[in-house]
C-alpha cells in the first residue's frame, strides 16, 4: 500500500539564525515591583505611567488564568526576562543600528522592502526599538509613525496618548494584558490626521532575540475621520529550547468613515507562547480589515476583536493558522455590534498536520441596539494526517431579532479523488497536494502583503516535496 | 371611464441609485399589454414597484389603482385590490406546502372562509388546466421545483386567485416549447374567465400568441421610450430596440 | 438550593459569553422517588409515556435488528427530570420521540450508545417550556452506526431552553445528522449547544449540523454554539447556522399574495414546527402537535 504524502512543516531556517545576547543588558526575570520600577526609570516613564505599571502589576497578581484554551502549563512567567536594555538609542539612520541588529533585519528583508514598497518602518529588536523611519512626504502629511515611548513624551500627543492606552484592551480584560500593562516596552504609536489616506502601507517588524525573554511590545493606532492606512505587522524568533514570551497588545481607533487595514504574519519560533490581544474600535462608517496569517509558536491565544460602535461600521477579518508538529495554535476572531447597521465578515481557514493542534474560535455578539447589522462567519479545515487536530468553536449571542446572522464551517481532508484527477493530467502527487493545500489557503494568501504571500505558497510547495513515502 | 392602472411620473431606486426616471404608463380594464426593453431597462424593477416591492423605493410620481393612489400601500394591500405580480424568480418556502399557502391567500383576499374540500376542487381543476401532478399541491411552496414547475404554480396562483390586473414578468423565459404552450393556456383561461387586464414582461412572441395585444411600451434606461399597438411586438422583434431608443432621446 | 451546571460544553470557550453550562437549581426540577419504567414499543405500535413532573427513569433497550419506538409527552407545570437511556445495539433501529407541551422546569438527558449498524433517531418538539434544560450524549460507537437529530422549537413569553446535544464519533463510517428549527419570539432564551465529536479511529465518519433560527420579536436572546471536534484525518464535517428575521423575499411574495404581515410570521412559525413533526412519522401525535400551534389543514 502506498504511504500518505506528508506536508513538511515551514521551513523556518531562515528565520532561526541569532545573535548571543550579552546577559548583564537584562533586567532581571518574572514580575516584581521592582523590577517595574527599574523598567519604568530605564524608559524615564511618566509619573502617570509608572503608576498604571504598578497597578497593572497588582492586577496580574490577582487574576486567574483563562480556564479554556491550550495549555500554558510550559511557560513560566517568573522566568522570562521582561526587559532587555539595547545597546544603543532608537535612530532613524539605518547606519547607526548596531551591525549585529542590522545584519538580522537585512536578513529577513526589511530595509529592502522599505526601500520598494514601504510608506515606513519601525524595527523592534528584544524590548526596543532600533530603528523607526517615515518617508518625507509621508510626515509631511502630517502622518505621525514613531515609537510609543518618545510620542509620549511629545507634548504634542502626550494628552492623546493617555487618553487612548490601555482603554480599549484594559488591564483587567485578562491576565496577559495586566502583564502586558506591567512591563510593556516598545512598540509603535501611528496618527493619521483627518482626511488623509496613505496609499502605501507602513510596517512594523518585531524581533524577539534573547533566549528565554519576553517581548511586550504595544501598537498604538488613531485614525481620524476620513482616513486610509494599511498597517503590517511581521514578528519571528529563533528557535530556543527555553519558553519565550510574546504578550504584545494592540490598540486600534477607526474614526468616523476611516478605513484601516492591519495585516499580521506570526512566524514566531516553536518555543514561543503567543498571547497577543488585539482590539478594534470602530466609528460611524469606518471599518477595520484584519489580515491575519499565523504560522509560527508553539502555542497561541489570539483572536483580535472588532467593536462596532457607530452606525454602519464594518469589520472583515480573514485569517489562516497552519499548525504543524508541536504546535497548538488557537486563533479566531471575535465581533461585536454595537450600533445599528453594521456587519461583519469573517472568512478563515486552518490547517493541521504531523500532531499540530489548530482551533478556531470566535464570538459574535450582536446587542439590542445593533438593529439591522448583519454577520457572516465562513471557516474551513483541512487535516493533513491522522494523528494532528482540528477544533471549530464558534458562538453566535443574538440580542435584537432586527439582525441577519449566517455561519458556515466545514472540515475534512485532501480527497483521493482531487489527487487522482490531478494526477491523470500528469501532475505528481506531491505537485497534486501542494496544489490542493495552495488552493485551500488561496483566498487568504491573497489578502495577505505580496511578499508574504509568495513566501506562503512557496513554502507550501517547497515542504510537500520529497516527503512521498 | 378611467384607467385601471395610472403610473405618473415614477421615479424609484434603490439605496442611491435612480432605476426608474419618471416613468409614465396608463392601462385600461380589460387591456392586454406587453412590456419590452432591452436588459437592464427596468422592466422587472417596474413590476415589482407595481407591486410595492420594498426593495425599491418610490422619490416620486404615483400610481393609481381604480383612481386611488396605491403608492405607499403594502404588497398585502394591493393584492387585496386585485393586483397580482408573477415573479421571475419565485422565492422558495419551506414547511409550508404550495396548497396551504394558496388556501391563506385566498381567504385574505377574498375576506371568506372556503372549506378545505371545495378549494382542494378548485386547485385540482385548476392544476388539470395546467398539466401539473396535484401532488404539487401538498409539497413546499416553490421548493426544489424546476424553474418550470416553478412558473406553472405562478399560474395556477394567478388562476385562483382571480386578480383585476395580473403583471407576468418574463414568464416564459426559461421555458421549453411545450411549457410556454401550457403557461399560455392557463393565462388565456384567466382572461376567459374573469376578462383580467394583463401586463407581459416578454422577449418573444411565444407567449403572446393567443393574446389579443392592445398596446406595446418599450422601457429603455428607466423610462418608456415608445408606445404603440401590438404590431410594435414584431416590429421590435424583427429590427431591434436601437431606432426607438435613439428615436426617443 | 444547590446550584449545579448543567449541559456542560465539551470543550470550554470565552467566559464572558456565558455558554459553557447552564447554571441551575437542581431543586427546581423534578424531585421524589425516581420511577423506572423501560419502553418496548414497536415502529408499529410505539410506547407512548404522559410525563407531568417527578424523576423518571427510562430504558429503550433495542436487541441485536430490533426496531423500538417510543414517543413522550412532558406537559404541566410541575418540575420534572426525565433520564432516558437508549441502547442500540448491532443492527437496530430506535425512535425516540420527545414531545413538550408548554411544560415546567424539565431536566431532559439523553443518553444514547448506537451499535454496528444501528440508527438512533431523536425528534423532539419544544412547544414552549418554562424552564428546560436538554442534554443528549449521542455516541455511535459501532461502525456504520448512524444517529439523526430533528430538533424544533417555538418560545414565547419568558420561556427557556437550553440545549447541548453531542454526536461522539468513534466508530468507523458512523454518521450524524443533526437539524434544528426554531422560532423565538417575546423576551424567549434559547441557547443550542450542537457538538460533532471525531474521535480519533472514526474513520470515514460523516457529521452534519444545521440550525436555522427565526427571530419574531426585538427582545429574544439566541445563542448558537455548534462545535466540530476532530482528531481524524478521513472524515467530512460541516455546520451551518442562520438566525434572524423572516427573509425579506419571502415576506414581499407572501404579500403580493395578499397575506398581511402578522399572518405571514403566523405561517412560518408554524411552517418550521411542521417540518419537525413530519419527521415523527406517528398520526395521531402530528395531529396532536398540530392541535397545539393551530393551524395546519384541518380534516373535515
Amino acid at each position: 500500500m502506498k504511504e500518505k504524502t506528508q506536508v513538511e512543516d515551514i521551513d523556518r531556517s531562515l528565520y532561526d539564525f541569532r545573535y548571543e545576547e550579552d546577559e548583564s543588558n537584562y533586567l532581571g526575570s518574572g514580575i516584581t515591583a521592582e523590577i517595574i520600577r527599574e523598567i519604568s526609570e530605564e524608559k524615564n516613564d511618566t509619573e502617570w505611567m509608572r503608576e498604571f505599571r504598578l497597578r497593572s502589576m497588582e492586577i496580574y497578581n490577582r487574576t486567574p488564568m483563562v480556564e479554556w484554551g491550550p495549555s500554558i502549563e510550559g511557560l513560566d512567567v517568573d522566568n522570562i526576562v521582561t526587559y532587555i536594555r539595547t545597546k544603543s538609542r532608537m535612530s532613524n539612520d539605518w547606519e547607526e543600528v548596531p551591525e549585529d541588529v542590522k545584519d538580522t533585519f537585512e536578513k529577513l528583508g526589511i530595509p529592502q522592502a522599505e526601500r520598494e514598497s514601504l510608506a515606513g518602518v519601525g524595527a523592534q529588536y528584544d524590548s526596543e526599538l532600533v530603528y523607526h523611519n517615515v518617508r518625507k512626504e509621508v510626515a509631511e502629511s502630517g502622518v505621525v509613525y514613531t515609537d510609543l515611548e518618545s510620542a509620549m513624551h511629545d507634548e504634542r500627543y502626550a494628552e492623546m496618548i493617555r487618553s487612548h492606552f490601555m482603554k480599549l484592551v484594559p488591564p483587567t480584560d485578562h491576565k496577559f494584558a495586566a502583564l502586558h500593562g506591567a512591563v510593556w516596552s516598545g512598540g509603535s504609536f501611528v496618527y493619521v490626521p483627518r482626511g488623509v489616506k496613505l496609499e502605501i502601507p507602513l510596517q512594523s517588524y518585531f524581533r524577539l532575540n534573547a533566549r528565554g525573554a519576553g517581548q511586550f511590545e504595544h501598537t498604538l493606532i488613531i485614525l481620524e475621520e476620513d482616513s486610509y492606512l494599511h498597517f503590517i505587522e511581521g514578528c519571528s524568533a529563533p528557535k530556543y529550547y527555553e519558553a519565550g514570551l510574546h504578550a504584545g497588545c494592540v490598540e486600534l481607533y477607526v474614526g468616523k468613515n476611516a478605513t484601516l487595514r492591519y495585516s499580521t504574519i506570526e512566524n514566531w519560533s516553536k518555543n514561543m507562547y503567543n498571547l497577543n490581544t488585539k482590539r478594534a474600535l470602530v466609528d460611524e462608517g469606518g471599518k477595520i480589515e484584519w489580515v491575519s496569517g499565523s504560522f509560527g509558536s508553539h502555542v497561541s491565544y489570539l483572536y483580535p476583536m472588532s467593536i462596532l460602535n457607530g452606525r454602519g461600521a464594518r469589520a472583515e477579518f480573514t485569517g489562516i493558522t497552519f499548525a504543524g508538529e508541536g504546535q497548538n495554535l488557537d486563533t479566531g476572531a471575535k465581533i461585536v455590534h454595537n450600533a445599528p447597521d453594521t456587519s461583519s465578515y469573517m472568512n478563515t481557514k486552518s490547517i493541521s498536520k504531523s500532531g499540530g493542534i489548530s482551533t478556531f474560535r470566535s464570538a459574535v455578539t450582536v446587542n439590542e441596539k445593533a438593529v439591522g447589522s448583519k454577520s457572516a462567519v465562513s471557516c474551513e479545515s483541512l487535516m493533513l494526517d491522522r494523528i494532528s487536530r482540528s477544533d471549530t468553536i464558534p458562538v453566535m449571542d443574538i440580542r435584537t431579532d432586527k439582525a441577519d446572522v449566517g455561519h458556515e464551517a466545514r472540515i475534512g481532508r485532501i480527497s483521493d479523488e482531487t489527487v487522482f484527477y490531478l494526477m491523470s493530467r500528469g501532475l505528481s502527487e506531491e505537485e497534486a497536494k501542494a496544489m490542493i493545500v495552495r488552493g485551500f489557503a488561496d483566498n487568504v494568501s491573497k489578502e495577505l502583503p505580496l511578499e508574504y504571500a509568495v513566501e506562503m505558497n512557496n513554502l507550501i510547495g517547497l515542504e510537500m516535496k520529497g516527503s512521498i513515502g | 371611464m378611467s384607467q385601471l392602472l395610472e403610473i405618473k411620473g415614477l421615479r424609484a431606486g434603490v439605496e442611491e441609485k435612480e432605476l426608474l426616471h419618471g416613468v409614465n404608463l396608463s392601462v385600461g380594464a380589460g387591456e392586454t399589454h406587453v412590456l419590452m426593453g432591452p436588459n437592464g431597462a427596468g422592466k422587472s424593477t417596474l413590476g415589482s414597484v407595481i407591486m410595492g416591492s420594498p426593495e425599491y423605493e418610490v422619490t416620486s410620481g404615483s400610481i393609481f389603482f381604480e383612481g386611488e393612489d396605491i403608492t405607499e400601500e403594502s404588497a398585502d394591500k394591493r393584492a387585496k385590490r386585485g393586483l397580482f405580480l408573477s415573479f421571475q424568480n419565485p422565492v422558495e418556502i419551506s414547511g409550508i406546502s404550495l396548497s396551504e399557502f394558496l388556501r391563506n391567500a385566498l381567504e385574505q383576499i377574498t375576506g371568506k372562509h372556503m372549506k378545505l374540500w371545495d378549494f382542494k376542487k378548485k386547485l385540482k381543476a385548476a392544476m388539470e388546466i395546467l398539466g401539473m401532478d396535484s401532488a404539487y399541491a401538498d409539497r413546499d411552496l416553490n421548493a426544489g421545483f424546476s424553474g418550470g414547475e416553478k412558473k406553472k404554480a405562478e399560474i395556477l396562483q394567478l388562476l385562483i386567485l382571480e386578480p383585476k390586473l395580473a403583471i407576468l414578468d418574463e414568464t416564459d423565459s426559461g421555458l421549453d416549447v411545450d411549457a410556454v404552450k401550457t403557461v399560455s393556456a392557463g393565462i388565456e383561461e384567466y382572461r376567459k374567465r374573469t376578462g383580467g387586464t394583463l401586463i407581459v414582461i416578454t422577449h418573444n412572441t411565444k407567449i403572446l400568441e393567443a393574446l389579443n395585444v392592445d398596446k406595446t411600451h418599450i422601457l429603455a434606461a428607466g423610462k418608456v421610450v415608445t408606445e404603440g399597438d401590438g404590431t410594435l411586438v414584431e416590429d421590435v422583434l424583427e429590427n431591434g430596440f436601437e431606432r426607438y431608443i435613439n428615436g426617443g432621446k | 438550593m444547590e446550584k449545579v451546571i448543567l449541559n456542560k460544553l465539551p470543550v470550554a470557550t470565552f467566559g464572558w459569553l456565558n455558554v459553557n453550562g447552564a447554571e441551575r437549581d437542581i431543586e427546581s426540577f423534578g424531585t421524589g422517588e425516581e420511577v423506572f419504567t423501560e419502553l418496548t414499543g414497536t415502529a408499529g405500535s410505539p410506547a407512548e409515556a404522559e410525563i407531568s413532573g417527578g424523576r423518571q427513569r427510562f430504558l429503550i433497550n433495542a436487541k441485536n435488528g430490533a426496531e423500538k419506538k417510543a414517543i413522550i409527552y412532558i406537559s404541566g407545570d410541575e418540575g420534572a427530570t426525565l433520564d432516558i437511556e437508549v441502547k442500540a445495539q448491532a443492527g437496530s433501529r430506535v425512535k425516540l420521540v420527545e414531545v413538550f407541551e408548554h411544560s415546567g422546569a424539565v431536566l431532559n438527558e439523553v443518553k444514547a450508545d448506537i451499535g454496528e449498524g444501528a440508527g438512533f433517531e431523536l425528534v423532539q418538539l419544544y412547544i414552549g417550556g418554562k424552564d428546560i434544560v436538554s442534554g443528549t450524549d449521542a455516541k455511535l460507537t459501532g461502525r456504520n452506526a448512524e444517529f439523526t437529530a430533528d430538533i424544533g422549537y417555538l418560545l414565547e413569553g419568558k420561556e427557556k431552553l437550553d440545549i447541548n446535544l453531542v454526536a461522539d464519533h468513534r466508530g468507523k463510517k458512523s454518521s450524524s445528522e443533526i437539524n434544528v428549527r426554531g422560532v423565538l419570539g417575546d423576551e424567549a432564551e434559547k441557547v443550542f449547544r450542537g457538538t460533532i465529536d471525531f474521535k480519533n479511529g472514526a474513520v470515514g465518519a460523516k457529521g452534519a449540523e444545521n440550525e436555522e433560527v427565526l427571530l419574531m420579536d426585538e427582545k429574544v436572546r439566541n445563542k448558537t454554539v455548534p462545535l466540530i471536534l476532530c482528531a481524524e484525518e478521513d472524515v467530512e464535517g460541516s455546520h451551518g447556522a442562520s438566525i434572524g428575521r423572516i427573509d425579506e423575499g419571502q415576506v414581499f411574495y407572501m404579500e403580493s399574495r395578499g397575506i398581511p404581515r402578522e399572518k405571514i410570521y403566523e405561517l412560518m412559525a408554524r411552517a418550521k414546527i411542521a417540518q419537525v413533526a413530519a419527521k415523527i412519522g406517528h398520526e395521531a401525535t402530528e395531529q396532536r402537535i398540530a392541535g397545539l400551534i393551530g393551524g395546519g389543514e384541518e380534516s373535515e
